[in-house]
């Protein structure tokens, strides 16, 4: 068994061990890239509509549309080992008991957006015009500085969100709260830190609207608009 | 005898474990009484283990993760335990065995060897302990090449005859191999002794000359 | 070295190298379930429904313990449906309620829709013991020998067969 066979499976078992290596040191090099995130969010109009899950649903459930603004700079999060960044915002809310007490804590995405790296740009689920744009505005860079960066004013959510109760009007205590997820080409996928800085990851900074209450369900003939204005998809301006 | 087939002699570990087996199908030949108390342990050791990853492995099958999970947390760290102890007692107490037993004349000899990565050199380390007295130990470094042919055929006699003269307890059970080497030859280097063991004719005055003979006429083959 | 198989010690040795090197990797991987406290702690990425996050054959770390948080919004977690045996990797995206009793709506990062037509009938929402971990690790691509040897049974069948005979028939 000394013979060609077992020199492959050296060769292999080498190569085994310096590819664990390589990607460990790449995966670790993560924990010395700084990370500075920021952000600003708010809400900028609130309505609460009436409408069914899905077409043949005769339930009505209570959704809200929660345009928001947002300014944000994730551009330190993008380094040589990331992947993409996930990025979305969340609205929380308690639901309150019959006396007032919080009986449950809530929470739902109302937008969210995919920011791939230029390495990772070729895997985006895009229109073939939009992705070839995107690969070549960066040319060939690893990091390109201006990803990360939103401006958006008064967007519209990407999700209508309820609750299983089918009453959402009239929460109130409401915030949105930017998030994001860092995906790696390899090792850990790390979030936003929650308000705690981790050795050289800062806390995002700011990334919290003011609470805001949301207002009583509109009437009938205000809703039909304003909800099918809300189904038209929303595209992101970020890229 | 030792395996009859060709080994490949680039192999070092084939070299060792030929060599290794030659040595108690040598000593018992000897009227030497083998003890089995290491492999014995290791042997249980091995098995205990496999049996709780075994047992582990069904009730997990049968009966799902949830269900189970802290008797094979508990199987994870007794497996662990044994298998620490496991290789505890091959590198400390082992520590290359290959052969323990009892001599006709009662004393206790414990035979262990060792190579070194790339170097096709064998490490004999014989501690030999007389009925009365203290505990002797007789170290060698041989080349494997003295009772190995190009083709890769272990030949007994040289390899016999190697133990024979520079262990006096196997030399006392074996002395037509020891009578090749006198008190004068036992310090002459390995070359030397290897000029007077191809003198010596093979065959007539082997334990086994049946296999010894055998091998050398292999060999002209070959 | 077949000859050393008609010493039964030697080849009780020989036997149990290859047993424990089968039974190690069996309880390294149980091992790694009671830690992370997943029946499955290590998965392969199966379906196209995570990218560009995740690809088919990427082989996704899992931890099940809610030491420091409960499990929230954001996480992907794999879940398994309720009667069906396919794990899924989906993010969650909206969460009512706390610990037991919260329910846990998921979708695919590359998918329009959320997944309530994925799940059992009549459930329109994930329990937490539904979810067999949240992803914490990523190794992109090794894991696509899994999905050959899936898609190729005989595969198996032929490397089982030449592992075995590789440490039956070599001692080291």
């Amino acid at each position: 068994m000394y013979n060609s066979l077992t020199r492959i499976q050296n060769v292999f078992g080498f190569f085994t061990s310096v590819a664990f290596v390589v990607a460990a040191i790449i995966a670790a090099s993560d924990l010395i890239a700084p990370r500075t995130p920021s952000g600003m969010i708010e809400p900028t109009s609130v309505q609460v509509v009436k409408g069914r899950p899905h077409y043949y649903s005769t339930k009505k459930e209570e959704y809200a549309i929660i345009k928001f603004s947002l300014e944000a700079d994730l551009s330190s999060l993008f380094t040589w080992n990331t992947k993409q960044v996930f990025v979305y915002v969340t609205a929380e809310w308690p639901s309150l008991g019959a006396d007032g007490a919080v009986t449950q804590n809530n929470s739902a995405v109302i937008w969210d957006n995919i920011i791939t790296s230029p390495s990772a740009d070729h895997l985006s689920n895009m229109p073939p015009v939009a992705l070839r744009r995107l690969i070549e505005s960066t040319a060939g860079r690893v990091i390109d500085p201006g990803r990360g960066k939103f401006q958006l004013f008064n967007h519209k959510p990407k999700y209508q969100i309820t609750h299983p109760s089918g009453h959402i009007a009239e929460s109130s205590d409401v915030k949105l709260r930017l998030h994001y997820n860092v995906q790696p080409w390899v090792g850990a996928l790390t979030w936003d830190q929650q308000g705690v800085d981790l050795g050289l990851w800062k806390r995002l900074s700011d990334g919290v609207s003011e609470a805001f209450a949301l207002p009583p369900v509109k009437r009938k003939d205000d809703a039909k608009t304003s909800s099918s204005k809300a189904k038209t998809k929303t595209k992101s301006k970020a890229t | 005898m030792a395996s009859q087939e060709r080994i490949t002699v680039h192999n070092l570990a084939d070299l060792k474990n030929t060599s290794d087996d030659a040595i108690p199908n040598y000593l018992n030949s000897l009227k030497f009484k083998q003890v089995h108390t290491l492999v014995d342990t290791r042997l249980a050791l091995g098995y205990s283990a496999f049996l709780i990853a075994g047992a582990c492995f069904l009730w997990d099958y049968k009966l799902g993760f949830e269900e189970t999970k802290y008797y094979t947390a508990a199987a994870v760290a007794l497996y662990t335990v044994l298998n620490g102890i496991l290789t505890f007692w091959i590198g400390f107490v082992e520590k290359g065995t290959v052969y323990q037993g009892t001599a006709p004349d009662g004393s206790k000899i414990s035979v262990s060897t060792s190579t070194k990565k790339n170097v096709p050199i064998y490490n004999v380390k014989v501690t030999v302990t007389p009925k009365k007295g203290e505990p002797q130990t007789i170290e060698l470094a041989r080349s494997f090449t003295e009772w190995f042919d190009a083709q890769g055929h272990f030949i007994a006699l040289p390899f016999q005859t190697m133990l024979a003269t520079t262990v006096p307890l196997v030399g006392k059970a074996d002395p037509k191999r020891a009578a090749v080497a006198t008190p004068d030859f036992m310090n002459t280097d390995s070359e030397v002794l290897d000029a007077l063991l191809a003198a010596q004719p093979t065959g007539a005055d082997s334990t086994d000359a049946d296999a010894g003979a055998g091998k050398k006429s292999k060999r002209r083959k070959a | 070295m077949l000859s050393s198989l008609q010493n039964p010690r030697q080849a009780a040795a020989q036997l149990l190298n290859f047993a424990l090197i089968l039974s190690t990797a069996f309880m390294m991987w149980k091992g790694l379930s009671v830690i992370a406290d997943s029946p499955s702690p290590i998965v392969v990425v199966l379906s196209g429904s995570m990218e560009p996050a995740f690809q088919r054959g990427d082989l996704l770390f899992l931890w099940n313990r809610n030491l420091l948080a409960e499990t929230s919004v954001g996480e992907v977690v794999v879940y398994n449906v309720r009667g069906k045996d396919i794990p899924i990797v989906h993010r969650v995206v909206r969460k009512f309620g706390e610990g037991d009793a919260a329910r846990l709506l998921t979708k695919g990062d590359n998918n329009a829709a959320d997944d309530t037509e994925l799940y059992a009938r009549g459930q329109d929402y994930l329990a937490r013991r539904d979810i067999i971990g949240s992803v914490v690790g990523y190794v992109p691509f090794v894991g696509y020998v899994t999905i050959m040897l899936s898609e190729h049974p005989w595969l198996k069948t032929v490397m089982l067969g030449i592992m075995g005979l590789l440490v039956v028939l070599q001692r080291e």
